[in-house]
């Protein structure tokens, strides 16, 4: 009896947690046969195995694999393409004041606002095809690479600055040896929340104007009733960006390996 | 010389006004002169200035607005609810803290609007699928924030008004409420950014009315200066909105300094 | 002295945690100071000072022992005990006149006699004309003083201060030192002051307190012979450093067996 208190104290935080996801999976499975569920009901339900079962006959019947491929690319480009502008846009508006001040109103309201709305000019722009898609989640991830880049560099600590530059080091030696390391948990950040961000573009991208990828399966799945369906795209873009975002920790742990515990961003 | 300081002190406002000028100068120039306008794929700032007036002054954006609105508010409200008092149940207890987790972390993480043409579908087109839309995807950066504000209260603070004899009422309101007040609007900010999300993608995916129908119907036919204007319309209003939000996290949480995590 | 106002006797206290093994703050752990006495009590790091105050301040309970205040056993917080902590703990959104009204607000004391009451301490500790100041804007002597009003609010009979002085700057440090004295004199308060400065237990007390290492105990008590009012000119006397290395010597043994 011991060993099983001690046992249950040492693992409290995953027996209470994994133990209450397990519940509420549980009961969604047992619901048909323990709720009496009205017709209209019973079109829009269904339960996790069935889900499983439509994964796994996507996967098979090579139904998916094309709509996989389609959105991958979306993503990874359009990601891409906002790391490639927004990591040295970051650095150079952290550095020079004037250019943060000319570019910030810009970068303000862009933020702000939701970047999906520029979708229907996009589709407009380039059409159905994969380009729009990618353009939405470049804009969508470029914004939090950017500020966080920026923030990173802003926040480099000044006394390291004046250290370098009284070694005679130019501006670009001060950024590859200070400000750049300094940035690294900034810019995962920002990563971080560019994968979100990117995630949803694919995703709202594919919805509205499509005829290929992850997204537009799940629309005319849902049109067609295919709940099961859905689910099953929801729970595969689920565990892509789950595995996305332990991939940035796995990078971030690297990188950061000089860094006292406590201050790691995870 | 006075003029010289006044440009020397305001310098950043002065820097942003006029790149965005120029900008803009610069956009209608080169559609005027330079390049040929296709009305089929671009519009200048005149044009698209013509048709502010016309949709918002005359035209019926202002009634798009008024729906968005509505829909917004009524899921945001739910948002701020229940989303609170839950985080701040996962903060004070302990258990509830440990079971709630990492369910709502695997929620939050999801794209759940990839639920969107489902939940239409389930609820049909109108306030009520929005509002749900909205609320689902509000409701987490509240609960989250919420939890990690109780969580980080003083200890110190707790014991203080104990030791001058504070009961449980007294910790909650004098301590727990205060000291979590910032996240909670932080928050907020957060949650007002993934609603704005939620209803644009509720109208545009199956919608008759809102902004985001008006922005998809203009494109649909080619009117893109009507298109510019409503996209406009609603920068400004989601600017104000964030603005506003960042001016009231300074007002409520003189003392703290929020770090930025947007 | 007569009969001592707070007594502590074979108090024993254990800390279990999760993850390790069980730590013992204080064991057998003795003590008594009398109405009105000053009294340090100095010792190792981690030899339980801090518990012990807290333990008279009601926020915790013993394992084994008991304390009693004026003859009654202390239970839990009371209005005749007051803390000044070395964080300061104030409210960061309170104004310094709020955080001063703290305790009496908790006891339910009216508000116009609660703002009276403020403004004399307030007064008291020097901060006029910073009462509606946050405590983001002041400083560190400043904060402390807000604290110190505070716990005199409620009109303790013993005033416990936690190292209350250490995250202060040297001068700071000595300013509020004199502040100390001088207050305690005008409120004839009892005080058990928490210190790892043997300088300053010296220059402020009535009796120093010497503690063994971990588990704590009161090792020793040295009376200190010198006249009131004490000024800045006493630590300087050969007296003086006497009376410094004589509690050195009995706390220099702790420091080195273990700890």
């Amino acid at each position: 009896m011991k060993w099983l208190a001690n046992f249950y104290t040492e693992r409290e935080q995953s027996i209470l947690g994994g133990g209450f996801i397990l519940l509420l999976i549980v009961l969604w499975e047992l619901m048909p046969h323990l709720v009496p569920l009205s017709q209209g009901f019973s079109l829009f339900f269904t339960t996790p195995w069935k889900i499983i079962e439509a994964c796994y006959q996507l996967f098979v019947e090579n139904k998916i694999q094309e709509h996989l491929y389609v959105s991958s690319i979306e993503f990874l480009a359009g990601l891409g393409l906002a790391i490639v502008a927004g990591l040295p846009l970051g650095l150079i508006t952290g550095r020079s004041r004037n250019l943060d001040a000319m570019v910030d109103p810009f970068i303000t309201v862009f933020n702000a606002t939701p970047r999906l709305i520029f979708l229907p000019l996009f589709i407009l722009w380039f059409g159905i095809g994969i380009w729009s898609k990618v353009m939405i989640v470049f804009i969508g991830a470029v914004f939090p690479l950017l500020i966080n880049t920026y923030e990173g560099v802003k926040n480099a600590d000044r006394v390291l600055v004046n250290v370098v530059r009284s070694f005679g080091a130019n501006e670009w030696q001060i950024m590859k040896i200070v400000v750049l390391p300094n940035s690294v948990p900034y810019i995962v950040v920002g990563l971080r929340l560019a994968i979100g961000r990117a995630i949803l573009g694919v995703v709202v991208g594919e919805f509205f104007g499509a005829s290929k990828g992850l997204g537009f399966m799940i629309a005319t799945a849902a049109t067609n009733y295919k709940v099961d369906v859905v689910f099953a795209g929801v729970a595969i873009f689920m565990g892509l960006s789950l595995i996305l975002t332990m991939a940035v920790k796995k990078i971030e742990s690297n990188l950061s390996r000089w860094r006292p515990e406590e201050t790691k961003t995870f | 010389m006075k003029i010289k300081e006044f440009f020397a002190e305001h310098r950043r406002l002065w820097l942003g006004l006029s790149s965005v000028l120029f900008v803009l100068a610069a956009w209608e120039m080169l559609l005027t002169y330079v390049f040929p306008l296709n009305p089929f794929f671009f519009t200048k700032p005149s044009l698209v200035a013509v048709a502010f007036k016309e949709q918002v002054i005359y035209g019926a954006l202002w009634g798009d607005l008024a729906v968005s609105s509505k829909a917004f508010l009524w899921g945001f409200s739910f948002a701020v609810l229940l989303g609170i008092p839950l985080g701040a149940l996962m903060g004070w207890r302990r258990t509830a803290g440990y079971t709630l987790d990492p369910f709502f972390t695997a929620l939050y993480a999801s794209p759940l609007v990839a639920l969107a043409p489902l939940i239409i579908v389930v609820f049909g087109v109108g306030l009520f699928a929005k509002s749900v839309l909205v609320f689902a995807l509000s409701v987490f950066p509240f609960i989250f924030n919420t939890f990690a504000g109780v969580r980080s209260t003083d200890r110190l603070l707790i014991n203080v008004v104990r030791s001058f004899g504070g009961g449980e009422k007294d910790l909650y309101f004098k301590v727990i409420l205060p000291s979590t007040l910032p996240y909670i609007v932080a928050g907020a900010r957060i949650a007002l950014g993934r609603g704005l999300v939620g209803i644009i993608v509720g109208e545009f995916y199956a919608a008759s009315e809102g902004i985001g129908y008006a922005i998809s119907r203009f494109g649909d036919t080619y009117r893109l200066p009507e298109m510019f204007a409503s996209i406009f319309l609603l920068m400004i209003t989601a600017v104000a909105l964030t603005e506003g939000m960042r001016k009231l996290e300074t007002v409520l949480a003189p003392w703290k300094t929020t770090q930025e995590t947007r | 002295m007569g009969a001592p106002l707070i007594q502590a006797r074979d108090i024993t206290l254990v800390f279990k945690s999760k993850d390790r093994e069980p730590v013992t703050a204080l064991r057998d752990f003795d003590l008594e100071v009398g109405k009105g006495e000053f009294v340090s009590i100095v010792g190792p790091s981690g030899c339980g000072k801090s518990t012990f105050l807290n333990l008279l301040l009601g926020l915790i309970k013993p394992d084994s022992g008991e304390m009693k205040l004026d003859g009654a056993p202390i239970t839990g917080p009371g209005q005749e005990r007051a803390m000044v902590f070395q964080e300061f703990g104030l409210l960061p959104w309170r104004t310094v006149r709020a955080n001063v009204e703290l305790g009496l607000e908790l006891k339910g004391v009216p508000s116009p006699e609660r703002s009276a009451r403020a403004t004399e301490l307030i007064k008291l500790v020097g901060l006029k004309d910073f009462e509606r100041h946050y405590p983001h804007e002041l400083s560190g002597g400043m904060k402390q003083r807000v604290g110190l009003a505070r716990a005199l609010a409620t009109e303790p009979e013993v005033l416990l201060m936690d190292e209350p002085f250490a995250a202060l700057d040297a001068q700071t440090r000595d300013l509020m030192q004199a502040e100390l004295l001088q207050i305690w004199q005008q409120t004839k308060k009892t005080v058990l002051f928490v210190t790892h400065s043997i300088e300053e237990a010296a220059y402020l007390s009535d009796r120093v307190i010497v503690m063994t290492a971990r588990p704590g105990r009161a090792k020793e008590a040295l009376k200190i012979q010198l006249p009131r009012p004490r000024d800045y000119e006493m630590r300087l006397t050969p007296q003086f450093n006497e009376l410094k290395s004589r509690i050195w010597d009995v706390l220099k043994e702790e420091l080195t067996s273990r700890g």
